[in-house]
């Protein structure tokens, strides 16, 4: 997380003389980082507590609660309908976007309600990138899909050294580096997805999303998908929702198990969810009882 | 991070910054826009026909001539010199144009509709539908030029009474340039019956004419008769064509008797453009009573839109 | 129960008579509109043109240098190479329409504006653009609002300032290069700006520099050889440039197309060659009432010497002022009720208003101009402004509704990436959902604008007036329109010899325009379709 990236999050208006606001920051993320150790079990980046979910008066999540650590990726799992998805909307509040949708409990993000009243969703959503199921790459050219993030927030610093560094990141750099002004809709299926992880890491948030990010792709694509989640938990924390468990055990340092009627049944490290689940319910979904 | 710098930074309301507000209210007032060009329509409709009549003008404060309500809508001599208003001439002619493209219009416009829907291959329909669009497409008072210069020469021959300037041949042209509307509606109505309902038919043994004319005509029955109703709003309206084929006589007609459309007659719309093109001055009862024309057209057509609108929604809820 | 339940010999056979009948009455019934227009086309083409008068070896020879090299290589390319037979008809296409835009876009510069009254307001726009784009880049931790004053003022002091200044000038270049760089370079960069996107910004500066040159030549060749430069510039930018550039790049990306080429040349050289044996052997071409005379002089008693040029520059001035009008407030309403408007009354009722304005008569909105720009705000009758305020709000409704339609098939998927990045509504909007829409946008507000320019109706009730001897040359001016003034010949001087000569050739002007925007309209929506 470099700091001048960190000083300008939605703001447009902000009058603040920069150099003050820069080093309050500094601070504040060497306490955080020491505090924490980004290897080792991380301090809570996203808490929830008792979260429900209604879609009218259908209940699509119950009394949810569990913590995201930092630095790690998150698995949830779960039979479709198990309301994985819902929770995983519920961190960015894209849920704010489907009428129908009620959330009740608490969502922290480092210790602030997301859920609040003031809390405006899209300054919530600079700081919560998102990669969705199929790749939606925007009908621009690779560099523009990459740098919108960061010109919808008028953010400072060098675009061209950013956009390369974060398709770096996205191990696409090789691939794409002579054709960056060609439009994202011509790669193919596996680069148009790591084209929108580039463009979501491209300004630097803080947790990321990825809603079954490889279930549109083919197994080589998938395979290079996930070794790039892996790498992205060495600097971001990342939460993702999958339906295949191979997957999970394979990236993941945690894993919830969410089951039908959108309860979470069980969450650990998925060492433990594999090999030696708590619940029965869980045993029998892992291995295949029950789906 | 200290959690009242992240605080502060969550609770920006991008929602009111300056351009977010700039621009939805713009787009706001762009759409409110078309509430403002309706009431300007009644408005100025009702305050302007209000003081071509008698019985409203005094209190509009309108002095000078005026007409009888009565006279206005049972009368039947329209001859603005006399400051006679009468207004059935022009309505038995608007009645005779919409029966007369009906005629026309409805039954080509379901037939192109089935066969666009069930029949056409999709090759054949990506040529026919743009070729139907230019059929609307095209002005209407170069549709009156063709019924007066190619369309009535020809008529004469099989009809030799058939008057200069005369409705059958308003009516057929009115009728032609409506069809596609009654057409593209139409198929709209057919193409939302499900598949499942055809299969059906098929599986019973029914052949493609069983299933078009006994599925899903019926089923498509509601769109169908939307589509009646605001082509015919449409020919009731229709001004160019008929101000130049149908001629500048009023005369009352019986919209139900053929021989009627032999002659010329005066619809509404094409009396309004007659007004205008001879010298009226701006507040005079000729200018107003272009106003109570005016409000008497408007309100058919919106009547009739609005049950074209509420059979449609109909057929949208059925499937 | 027991039957026998042998093999079967044959299953029957039902009847199909009654169905194939019936197919083909529904096949004549949706020919026949078309069928019955097509023969009026031809009819009124007939008179019009007046084919029949020309000399048997005039048709003799176009027959031998057009149409049948013509029909030999397009029977060849399209049996045996569909793809270059479509490309060649396209290049030849996009020259007729863009050439007759051009001879429009002339006509403007000719007789309407100044060309250094032009290039003075695009320049004091891109000096506008350019201090506004300055003051975003110089610091974006300004307020908004203090940004926006100072944008505003620029803009303000630019465009009142600037045209003045300019226009005040004691010496001035010559219109020609005037031209050049007025409308040159606003095409040569939009031409850049395609090549940067096909092929890279490498290539981007040699093509704005090549598309500088061509209509550069217009403007220095152009004299040298006896051309007028003005026309001359404009044909070029208006009509080679995009045609020759829509070649180059179509070629560059499918150089197996370039057979295409070939049929563009046979029809464009053979018309050359056509024109110059008719010359030199000294056969007549038809005698046209559809001429250079009919296009280019006024109205006249005679309805031999009857011409189109002052409706036809009205109808220009109109569709230039209704797009300005309709196209943002359209545009603006179907954003609103497609991206902001909840799920309430309101809504639902504009949305209802708005399908009931788009049925309501088009002279019932003539009557609506009229009493309320002539008679409430006190307008004078028949002018640029107020008629094209009026067709503006005619063709409202439909332009909101297209523009729904195209706002409604961008994928929700990109406003959810857009969202999910912490875009604020404007900014997908104007990032995403407008881009991607926009061609759908641009197809809907085409017809619109065409069924603009095909009414009479509410032009002869704000009282436009039924004969104009010169151009309209302001807002302020009174302004004829093709439409009016067939209507015109055809009732208030209804005559034999205007129903022959005149209002034919009138119509046959009318359509062309109109089927041509009609067709630019078709070809942009079957691509944006195939995009998807």
């Amino acid at each position: 997380m470099t700091d001048n990236q960190k000083q300008e999050y939605a703001a447009d208006e902000s009058t603040d003389d920069p150099t003050t606001d820069d080093m309050a920051i500094r601070t504040d993320v060497s306490e955080s980082v020491s505090a924490s150790g980004p290897t080792t079990s991380g301090a809570p980046v996203v808490r929830a507590e008792n979260v429900d979910v209604w879609y009218n008066d259908d209940q699509a999540l119950q009394d949810i609660s569990l913590e995201i650590p930092e630095n790690q990726v998150t698995a949830m799992i779960g039979p479709s309908g198990c309301g994985k998805s819902t929770f995983l909307r519920c961190i960015n509040r894209m849920n704010d976007m489907i009428d129908a949708a009620r959330v009740e409990g608490d969502l922290h993000l480092r210790g602030k309600n997301v859920y609040d009243d003031d809390v405006d969703p899209v300054a919530l959503r600079r700081r919560v990138g998102m990669v969705f199921q199929s790749p939606n790459p925007f009908p621009k050219s690779i560099y523009d899909n990459v740098a919108y993030g960061l010109k919808i927030q008028n953010k400072d610093g060098d675009y061209d050294e950013i956009v390369e560094n974060s398709l770096k990141r996205a191990a696409l750099w090789d691939e794409v580096k002579d054709q960056l002004d060609t439009s994202g809709l011509d790669l193919s299926g596996g680069q148009q997805q790591r084209l929108c992880i580039a463009r979501a890491i491209a300004p630097d948030p803080e947790v990321i999303l990825m809603d079954e990010p490889a279930s549109a792709l083919d197994p080589v694509a998938t395979s290079k998908i996930e070794d790039l989640i892996s790498e992205l938990a060495e600097e971001y924390t990342v939460v993702i929702v999958t339906h295949n468990m191979q997957q999970a055990a394979r990236i993941s340092n945690k894993t919830a198990v969410f089951l039908t009627g959108g309860e979470l049944v069980e969450f650990d490290d998925t060492e433990k969810i594999f090999e030696n689940p708590d619940s029965q319910r869980v045993e029998d979904y892992i291995t295949g009882k029950f789906g | 991070m200290s959690t009242d710098d992240l605080t502060q930074d969550l609770t920006r309301r991008t929602e009111n910054a300056p351009q977010e507000l700039l621009t939805r209210s713009f787009f706001f007032l762009c759409a409110v826009l078309s509430i403002v060009t309706t009431l300007s329509i009644i408005v100025l409709l009702t305050t302007e026909a209000a003081k071509f009549f008698s019985v409203t003008a005094p209190l509009m404060g309108v002095e000078g001539p005026t007409a009888s309500v009565v006279d206005f809508l049972t009368g039947t001599e329209w001859v603005i010199n006399n400051e006679q208003f009468g207004v059935l001439p022009l309505v038995s002619a608007t009645l005779a144009i919409t029966i007369g493209s009906a005629v026309v219009s409805l039954p080509l416009g379901v037939a192109t509709a089935i066969y666009l829907s069930e029949y056409a291959t999709p090759r054949a329909r990506s040529l026919l539908k743009p070729a139907l669009e230019v059929l609307a497409g095209v002005p209407t008072v170069v549709y009156g030029f063709f019924a007066v210069v190619y369309i009535t020469p020809a008529l004469k021959t099989i009809i030799p009474n058939l008057g200069t300037f005369n409705m059958l041949s308003a009516s057929i042209v009115v009728g032609i340039m409506i069809i596609p509307m009654v057409a593209s509606i139409s198929e709209d109505a057919m193409s939302a019956v499900p598949d499942s309902l055809r299969q059906a038919g098929y599986g019973m043994g029914a052949t493609k004419f069983d299933v078009s004319v006994g599925i899903v005509v019926p089923a498509s029955l509601s769109g169908i008769f939307s589509s009646f109703i605001l082509a015919l709003s449409r020919a009731i309206g229709e001004t160019m064509a008929v101000t130049v084929a149908a001629g500048s006589q009023a005369n009352l007609l019986n919209p139900l008797n053929p021989a009627s459309y032999l002659e010329g007659a005066l619809p509404m719309t094409a009396a309004m453009v007659n007004l205008l093109t001879g010298d009226i001055t701006g507040g005079g009862i000729a200018y107003r009573s272009l106003f109570a024309i005016g409000l008497t057209l408007f309100v058919i057509t919106l009547v009739m839109n609005i049950i074209s609108d509420l059979v449609a929604q109909r057929y949208r809820e059925e499937y | 129960m027991a039957t026998e339940r042998g093999t079967i010999e044959s299953f029957g056979h039902v009847s199909r008579t009654a169905g194939t009948v019936f197919r083909y009455l529904l096949l004549a019934a949706t020919l026949f509109g078309i069928v019955a227009l097509t023969v009026l086309l031809i009819y009124v083409a007939n008179d019009a043109i007046r084919p029949l008068t020309a000399d048997p070896g005039w048709h003799l020879t176009f027959l031998l240098t057009l149409v049948l090299p013509t029909l030999a290589v397009g029977a060849y390319l399209f049996r045996t190479d569909p793809a270059s037979f479509r490309f060649g008809g396209a290049i030849v296409g996009t020259l007729a329409v863009s050439t007759m835009f051009a001879g429009g876009v002339a006509m403007l510069f000719v007789d309407i504006v100044e060309p250094v009254t032009w290039f003075a307001y695009v320049l004091a726009l891109c000096l506008a653009l350019g201090g506004v784009v300055v003051i975003e880049r110089l610091d974006r931790r300004l307020p908004f609002l203090v940004r926006f004053v100072a944008a505003g003022v620029i803009v303000l002091v630019s465009l009142l300032v600037v045209p003045g200044a300019v226009t005040s000038l004691p010496v001035y270049p010559s219109d020609g290069v005037l031209l050049t760089l007025s409308v040159g370079a606003p095409i040569a960069l939009v031409v850049g700006r395609y090549v940067a996107a096909a092929d890279g910004r490498r290539r981007r500066v040699a093509a704005v520099v090549a598309t500088l040159v061509v209509v550069g030549l217009g403007a220095f060749v152009g004299p040298l050889v006896g051309v007028t430069p003005v026309p001359a510039t404009v044909v070029l930018a208006v009509a080679v440039v995009p045609t020759g550039g829509y070649a180059i790049g179509r070629i560059r990306r499918n150089p197996e197309r370039r057979a295409g080429l070939g049929l563009a040349a046979v029809i464009l050289g053979g018309t050359v060659v056509g024109a110059v044996a008719v010359d030199a052997l000294g056969f007549a071409g038809p005698q046209s009432w559809v001429d250079w005379g009919f296009l280019t002089s006024a109205h006249s008693g005679t309805a031999a010497n009857a011409g189109l040029y002052p409706a036809i520059g009205g109808s220009i001035l109109l569709m230039v002022t209704v797009a300005a009008l309709s196209f943002p407030l359209g545009v603006g309403a179907a954003v609103y009720l497609e991206e902001y408007a909840p799920d309430n009354r309101l809504t639902r009722f504009i949305d209802v208003n708005i399908s009931n304005l788009a049925g309501v008569p088009s002279v019932v909105y003539g009557l609506l101009g009229l009493g309320v720009f002539v008679t409430y705000l006190g307008q004078s009758t028949g002018t640029v402004l107020i008629g094209g305020a009026t067709l503006a709000l005619l063709i409202l409704p439909i332009v909101i509704i297209s523009a729904r339609e195209a706002l409604r098939s961008v994928p929700d998927s990109m406003r959810q990436a857009s969202y999910g990045m912490g875009a604020t509504r404007w900014q997908t909007i104007k990032n995403v959902v407008l881009p991607r829409a926009f061609p759908g946008i641009l197809t809907g507000t085409i017809l619109a604008l065409g069924r603009a320019i095909g009414e009479t109706a509410p032009l002869i009730m704000i009282g436009a007036p039924n004969v104009l001897f010169s151009l309209p040359t302001a807002l302020s001016s009174k302004v004829s329109a093709m439409p009016l003034q067939v209507y015109a010949w055809a009732s208030l001087f209804a005559s034999e010899p205007f129903y022959q000569a005149a209002v034919p050739a009138g119509v046959v002007v009318l359509l062309i325009v109109l089927l041509s925007m009609n067709s630019i309209a078709i070809v942009l929506r079957n691509k944006y379709q195939s995009d998807q």
